[in-house]
């Protein structure tokens, strides 16, 4: 197994950002660390890369005792949030650094280098500067950098978290493409479920310094551990003292189904192809049902009219401890 | 801090003053003026206005400084600049005023080092402190200096007279500059980027002369720049200590006002363009110094 992490702790002051972590990452798959802000992730990341030192526990890369190594003998490449470029290097001289440091002949550093760039597609902006790049590029060039010096883990950081939404998406089908190729140990921390579900092999959710549940992106939507992980991998609703998701609820316009529940749409929202309603029970406040335009016209569905809900068959359920999150 | 800078720097010839700032700026010229006559009114007032003040405070009074360096003729003008003791005046100042940028581009770059990156008791008070030799009057930093290094010294140095009293002069009217202008930079390095560097195997000492160092060379080139350029001018902090002896401890400003007093203006003129030709090169000379050393990484 390639990472693993046993009984990290970190504590700043009082504020407890990893608590008795212990997880295994293994060798050549794409992770995702998820979790909401301040949960814990990228204290976790850093510890791994050892930028830095966790209070108590132990961290081994490929089952050497990393814990005790600085940065600079562990072997990782890190990518950050917000590029953290050389400014003052080429994008060549950027990529090229790692490779320089460990005094490599010129003619192999320059063919790694071109390699790289070619992987990145930066090759033409070889001889630019950073700041003549835009943000996704400059994550490119990061991200070439990185793979330079053939780290046993690539680690990143937030890594589309300052892109916007149409660039975020497109570097996201590029990652996985990419490990797709170089196959590369890597563990990259996201807020966003929708990154993770999309991108990795494995997720693990990190809440409140805690690992919450580790698991596929399959077996995390369908059967999560807690109603933390179903609410935050997807949208929630509650009915009758269960949560599930709102597209998990057959809707009928007439009573018949066993144990269906009654009550009255209060709010009907169309968003594309998708017809979302608030329905008030005599238990729940606001029970979010969504189902498709066609089925919706098909019923007839109008605000004010009476509804019978009911759990679909093999909908993801949990039962409900907590309120549920708005 | 930064109106300390502003109020402090503006004695200073605005030739070259802050440009080489900027941390982000490469050694290419990235220009955003638009090319060609496209101006619009606004920017063609602005630049307007900006001609025409910096004409009737720098160009014009430099233009009639070289005016009258050339009333008595090139063989006057020629026999001024070298006589004896003027050309020791001058290798004086220009020796010293080099000697104490370089002092302060050590110095003043691991105080801004040291007042950025470390935390220790009285942090803020060091701070203030360093922009006493700005706020001082010059010639109470002289009566300062004569009171600890001259005759009557309280720890035995008696360097009154002597060149070292000019040295000292300069070193302690000179020395925020580089700390102020580094330190801003300094203060804006993203920590990230040195982590990225240390990931990628940079030794501490590596991480802080291919990374840091670069980063920093614009701001120290501009602190350097200003530095040099108050040494060679300096006046009232170095009389009392230095005594002005002829061929020993006389500097150029010294010299100059000993030939205006004696109703000389042309060769005071003389030697005053003798040192706008100095200045001139020693800032450029740094600018090429910063492009080359920014860029190397």
């Amino acid at each position: 197994m390639s990472i693993d992490v046993t009984g990290v702790t970190k504590k700043y002051g009082d504020f407890v950002a990893l608590d008795n972590v212990s997880v295994t990452l293994p060798t050549g798959q794409l992770t995702a660390l998820l979790g909401p802000s301040g949960g814990g992730k990228s204290t976790l990341l850093r510890i791994i890369a050892g930028l830095d030192t966790a209070d108590s526990g132990s961290v081994h890369i490929e089952g050497r005792d990393a814990t005790k190594l600085p940065p600079q003998k562990r072997n990782v490449g890190f990518v950050f949030q917000h590029y953290a470029a050389f400014k003052h290097m080429t994008v060549a001289k950027n990529v090229a650094f790692g490779l320089e440091i460990r005094k490599r002949p010129k003619q192999d550093v320059q063919a790694k280098v071109a390699e790289l760039l070619d992987l990145v597609h930066l090759s033409q902006f070889a001889h630019r500067l950073p700041s003549q790049l835009s943000g996704g590029q400059r994550q490119r060039m990061a991200l070439a950098r990185a793979l330079a010096v053939e780290p046993t883990v690539l680690l990143l950081d937030e890594p589309f978290g300052a892109l916007d939404a149409k660039v975020r998406k497109e570097l996201r089908d590029w990652l996985r493409r990419l490990h797709d190729e170089v196959h590369v140990t890597t563990i990259f921390v996201t807020h966003d479920q929708e990154e993770a579900l999309e991108v990795a092999d494995e997720i693990v959710v990190i809440n409140d310094g805690r690992v919450e549940q580790v698991g596929s992106p399959d077996s995390l939507y369908d059967t999560p551990a807690n109603d933390f992980v179903m609410g935050f991998l997807g949208d929630v609703t509650r009915l009758g003292g269960l949560m599930l998701r709102p597209h998990d609820i057959e809707i009928d316009v007439e009573p018949g189904r066993p144990g269906a529940v009654q009550g009255r749409i209060t709010r009907v929202l169309r968003v594309g192809f998708e017809v979302r309603l608030s329905v008030e029970t005599a238990d729940d406040a606001e029970v979010k049902v969504e189902l498709t335009r066609t089925h919706a016209q098909q019923l007839g569905l109008v605000e004010g009219g009476t509804v019978w809900l009911t759990p679909a068959v093999g909908a993801t359920t949990v039962v409900a401890t907590q309120p549920v999150p708005a | 801090m930064s109106s300390t800078l502003d109020a402090t720097a503006r004695p200073t010839p605005p030739a070259g003053r802050g440009r080489g700032r900027r941390p982000a700026r490469g050694g290419r010229p990235t220009s955003r003026v638009a090319s060609g006559n496209t101006l619009s009114a606004g920017s063609a007032l602005g630049l307007g206005i900006a001609l025409t003040w910096f004409s009737l405070l720098v160009l014009i009074p430099l233009t009639a400084i070289v005016v009258t360096a050339s009333e008595r003729g090139w063989s006057g003008y020629w026999r001024t600049i070298t006589n004896e003791q003027t050309l020791a005046a001058v290798q004086l100042t220009v020796g010293q005023a080099l000697l104490v940028t370089a002092v302060n581009i050590v110095m003043g770059t691991m105080i801004a080092w040291v007042l950025v990156r470390d935390r220790f008791w009285g942090k803020a008070i060091l701070d203030v402190i360093i922009d006493i030799p700005f706020a001082l009057p010059t010639i109470v930093t002289g009566l300062v200096l004569l009171g600890l290094f001259g005759p009557s010294s309280p720890i035995g140095l008696d360097w009154a007279y002597a060149p070292q009293a000019v040295f000292l002069a300069l070193a302690f009217v000179t020395l925020p500059f580089i700390v102020r202008t580094v330190q801003p930079v300094l203060g804006e390095l993203e920590k990230d980027v040195e982590e990225a560097a240390a990931s990628l195997g940079a030794s501490r000492g590596t991480i802080i002369r291919r990374i840091i160092l670069p980063s920093l060379t614009p701001a120290i080139a501009a602190g350097a720049a200003l530095s040099f350029a108050r040494a060679i001018a300096e006046y009232g902090s170095l009389v009392l200590l230095s005594g002005n002896k002829p061929f020993s401890t006389e500097v150029v400003s010294v010299r100059v006002l000993t030939f205006i007093e004696n109703g000389s203006t042309s060769s005071a003129a003389a030697i005053a363009s003798l040192m706008l030709f100095v200045a001139l090169v020693v800032i450029v000379l740094l600018d090429l110094i910063q492009r080359r050393v920014s860029r190397r990484g």
